[in-house]
Formats: structure tokens, C-alpha cells, sequence
């Protein structure tokens, strides 16, 4: 049986790569979990929201064949909601559970890109500035409009669970 | 004559009509000359205790009212605690909340800013105004957690001051943290699975593993020695990537640039991030852009730690 298919960079069956999304994102979420101190019996709760997250995520990209923005709303919302009714259950803050599930998500590598292109334009001679100037201001405005809808996404279960009391 | 305990006693007090002659006057007399002086008696012309002495205060002297100074500082150190395990400024408001009533007092108040804390609390025309410096910000759930147990056993009145104010020296010296080790095996785990969802090709992803694992290490001591935060970010983040990158490089991977940028993942201020629009949105929008600006300049540091260790791999080995 050949498994090198496997280990390529993009797996090749649909399903295949929608569980490497999961168990990745599942990974990435507890990884961030321990680093923000939560126990040990939390940290499936953790595997949850990241597993979750990356597969609303990946459905929508490949399935619904959404933009990165709308996708990362979608997978905030739905992981947002998902705490909201899990809260009872699990003892960790909500603010907490939903940012683990959420992290996996972040536009890390657009972030990187956008600003070594801000870099890059403030070198002496730069090669290209109108193309480097346009690639990372793009970035900067996906990062910012993916980091805005998971923010977003994440704060709107909340918000409508909460009823102010004024003192 | 009746002994004095017995006419000092809230139900003689209550009775007695004179109370309630004075009762109009009393608020100017208490509120006269700044707020927070303690009247010694309510009977004897006005005797003004100052702030400095009201730590010498028994509960008996003040009146009716327990002394507000330690319930002002043990709700504040609550709240700081809590701030400092990476809780929003609603939770914040909650548990000081909580904690200041279930110990006594009548109105809470609380301006939340992003490095110090201010409460005001009254019981009845009485009130005090204090402010606490809030120390680094970090994130510790197991605190978090263990701070609202607290502040609900708080409010149901299972605790007096003294008591609160212990709880919390040990929730402080107490409060499990994962060692080392664990932290950096779960670090670069996460990390390599970030690395996995940014495309990173598999011979890749070992070096960004070991990287992640190392930068944490790192940032683990450098924190503990009271290392500048944004200084620390730039080091970590030119460590790991510089790391990662080499790594990736001598495994013959074809995602370098991309391995370097997951290894410093790690760096990735998610909670402040979350805080900061949850605060905003939550009507704090001074702590949520003091959070915001923090993260700014946080991603700047990273990008030039990003920045050096790109130039020193292109130098060496000329990718």
C-alpha cells in the first residue's frame, strides 16, 4: 500500500485533508491550552473548539467555496455558540475556551507576509514597490479583516447571552 | 445607667427618636471636608478619623459600618489577580463586584484601566476610594477558574475579610502551573500543527516542532527574569524562526519560509487580542485600545525578531 500520498503537502482525498484540518487545529488548541494554564481534564474540552473550528472552517472553503473572512466568521460563530451551551459542563472561562478554539485560526502567515512587505518597501532601492506595496497592503487587510471576523463571531453569542445590570 | 455596648447597639440606636432627628444632617456631616473620613461617633460632635489611621480601626469604631479600607484592597487585589490571569474587563467587574458585596458593602464601583485599578465602596453615607497597581498581564486559567470559586463562596458570606485576603495569598503561591517541559512539548505540538494548516510540507515540520519547543524555553526564563515583554517577543521570535528556518532548510524542505513563520506562532497574543475587542464592545473602550496598541507593538517586535533571522538565513545558507 503506498502511503506516500500521505505526507504530501496537499493531501490528495477530500476527506483526507478534512481530518488532517481537524486534528490539526485539535492540536494547535490544546498546545495553546496548556500554555494558558488550563488542566489537563479541560484540555479535550480545548480539542473540541480547535477540531471544530478548523472543520466549519475548511466546509466552508472548500464546500461552500466561501472567501478566508467569511469562513473564519463562520467557524468563530458556531465555536462561540458551541461554548456558550457547553458552559456548564466545562471548567474553564468561556473567554478562554473560545480563543483556544479560535487561535488555530488566526492568519498567521498572511500577518508575517504583510509586515516583512511593509519591511521590504523601506529598504534603500526596493525591486518591485508597486507590487510589494499592493501584496502587503492585501495582507494587512485580510489579517485585519479575518482577526475583525473572529472577533466578531466570538463576541456575538456572548453579547446576546449577557443582560447588563446596572448597580 | 445602661452599659455602653448596650446604647451603641444598632437596635437602641434605631430606636431612639434622636436618631432620626439627626438623620437629615447627618449626610453633610459625613460627606463634609473629602470623602472617605470615617465620624467616630455618631452622638459626640463630629471627630473626622483620616484615611492614613483607618487601618487601626476595629469594626466597632466606625459606627455601624465595618471597616472599608481592607474590603476596599481585598476586592482590588481580587480584581488585579484576576486581570493578571487574563480575564476581560467584564469578569473583572463581575468578581469585584461580587466580592466587595458579599463582604459588606453596600455600592461597588469600578474603573478598570489597563495597569491600575480603582474601586469605590459605601456602606450607607459612608465611602473610600482606592487604587491598586495592576502588575504584567498574562494569561493562567487554572487562577482564573479558581478566583471565581472564590468570589462566589465570597458572595454566598462563607468569608470574612481576613479570611478573602488569605484565600488569595495562597491562590497566588498556590495555583498549579504545568512545568516546563510540559509547556514546551505542547508549545511546539501546536506550533507544528499550525504549521501543518499553513502548508508546511512534513520535513518541515519537525524543525518547527523543536523550535517552537526551544523558543518557549526561552521565553519561559527570560520572563521569569523580568526580561521587558516586547524585548523578549523580539529575541524568542528571532531565535525560533532563525531555528526553524535553519531546521527546515537542512531537512531539504521546500516551505523554509513558511517553517519560520510557524515556529513563532507561539507569539501569537490571542487572549489580549479577544480582550481587546470584547472590551470595546463591552463599553471599555479605553482598556480595549490600550490592549489593542499593546498587541500592535507586541507584532512589531515579533516582525523584526522574523525580520533579523530571515536576513541571517538568507545570508547563510541563501534561500
Amino acid at each position: 500500500m503506498d502511503l506516500t500520498y500521505l505526507f504530501h503537502p496537499e493531501p490528495a482525498h477530500p476527506l483526507f485533508f478534512f481530518l488532517h484540518q481537524i486534528i490539526c487545529g485539535a492540536v494547535a488548541a490544546m498546545g495553546f491550552g496548556v500554555l494558558f494554564n488550563i488542566s489537563f481534564r479541560s484540555l479535550p474540552w480545548c480539542a473540541l473548539t480547535g477540531g471544530l473550528a478548523l472543520a466549519v472552517r475548511s466546509y466552508c472553503l472548500s464546500y461552500l467555496g466561501w472567501n478566508l473572512e467569511g469562513s473564519s466568521f463562520a467557524a468563530a460563530l458556531i465555536v462561540s455558540s458551541a461554548v456558550v451551551v457547553l458552559r456548564t459542563h466545562v471548567k474553564v472561562s468561556q473567554n478562554a475556551l473560545d480563543v483556544v478554539g479560535c487561535i488555530p485560526m488566526v492568519p498567521g502567515k498572511f500577518a508575517a507576509q504583510a509586515i516583512l512587505g511593509m519591511f521590504a518597501l523601506t529598504s534603500t532601492d526596493p525591486d518591485h514597490a508597486t507590487e510589494t506595496l499592493t501584496v502587503a497592503v492585501q495582507y494587512t487587510l485580510r489579517v485585519m479583516f479575518t482577526i475583525g471576523a473572529i472577533g466578531t463571531g466570538l463576541a456575538i453569542p456572548a453579547l446576546m447571552r449577557r443582560v447588563r445590570v446596572s448597580r | 445607667m445602661p452599659p455602653r455596648f448596650f446604647l451603641a447597639s444598632p437596635w437602641v440606636r434605631a430606636a431612639s427618636p434622636w436618631v432620626y432627628f439627626t438623620r437629615p444632617f447627618q449626610n453633610w456631616i459625613e460627606t463634609d471636608g473629602f470623602a472617605g473620613n470615617i465620624r467616630l461617633d455618631g452622638n459626640s460632635p463630629p471627630t473626622y478619623l483620616f484615611m492614613d489611621m483607618i487601618d487601626s480601626l476595629s469594626p466597632d469604631d466606625s459606627g455601624s459600618a465595618p471597616a472599608l479600607e481592607p474590603m476596599a484592597m481585598v476586592a482590588l487585589d481580587a480584581g488585579r489577580m484576576l486581570m493578571e490571569a487574563g480575564a476581560n474587563a467584564n469578569s473583572i467587574d463581575e468578581i469585584v463586584t461580587k466580592v466587595a458585596r458579599g463582604l459588606g458593602a453596600d455600592r461597588v464601583d469600578l474603573r478598570i484601566g489597563y495597569a491600575s485599578l480603582a474601586i469605590t465602596i459605601g456602606i450607607g453615607a459612608n465611602g473610600i476610594t482606592r487604587m491598586r497597581e495592576v502588575g504584567h498581564l498574562g494569561v493562567n486559567q487554572r487562577l482564573d477558574q479558581e478566583l471565581w470559586h472564590l468570589a462566589a463562596r465570597v458572595s454566598r458570606g462563607e468569608l470574612n475579610v481576613d479570611q478573602t485576603r488569605a484565600e488569595l495569598t495562597r491562590l497566588a503561591a498556590k495555583t498549579p502551573r504545568h512545568s516546563a517541559w510540559v509547556m514546551a512539548v505542547a508549545v511546539g505540538l501546536a506550533c507544528a500543527a499550525f504549521g501543518r494548516l499553513l502548508k508546511v510540507d512534513w520535513a518541515g515540520t519537525g524543525p518547527v516542532f523543536l523550535a517552537a519547543g526551544i523558543g518557549q524555553f526561552a521565553r519561559r526564563e527570560l520572563l521569569g527574569r523580568h526580561t521587558n515583554v516586547f524585548v523578549c517577543a523580539a529575541f524568542v521570535a528571532f531565535l525560533s524562526s532563525l531555528l526553524g528556518g535553519l531546521g527546515a532548510h537542512l531537512l531539504h524542505s521546500e516551505t523554509v519560509t513558511v517553517a519560520m513563520i510557524a515556529s513563532i506562532l507561539l507569539l501569537v497574543p490571542g487572549i489580549p487580542c479577544v480582550n481587546a475587542q470584547s472590551d470595546i464592545l463591552d463599553g471599555h473602550p479605553t482598556l480595549g485600545s490600550a490592549r489593542a496598541v499593546t498587541v500592535a507593538v507586541l507584532l512589531i517586535f515579533v516582525a523584526a525578531g522574523l525580520w533579523l533571522a530571515q536576513v541571517v538565513v538568507e545570508r547563510t545558507v541563501g534561500i
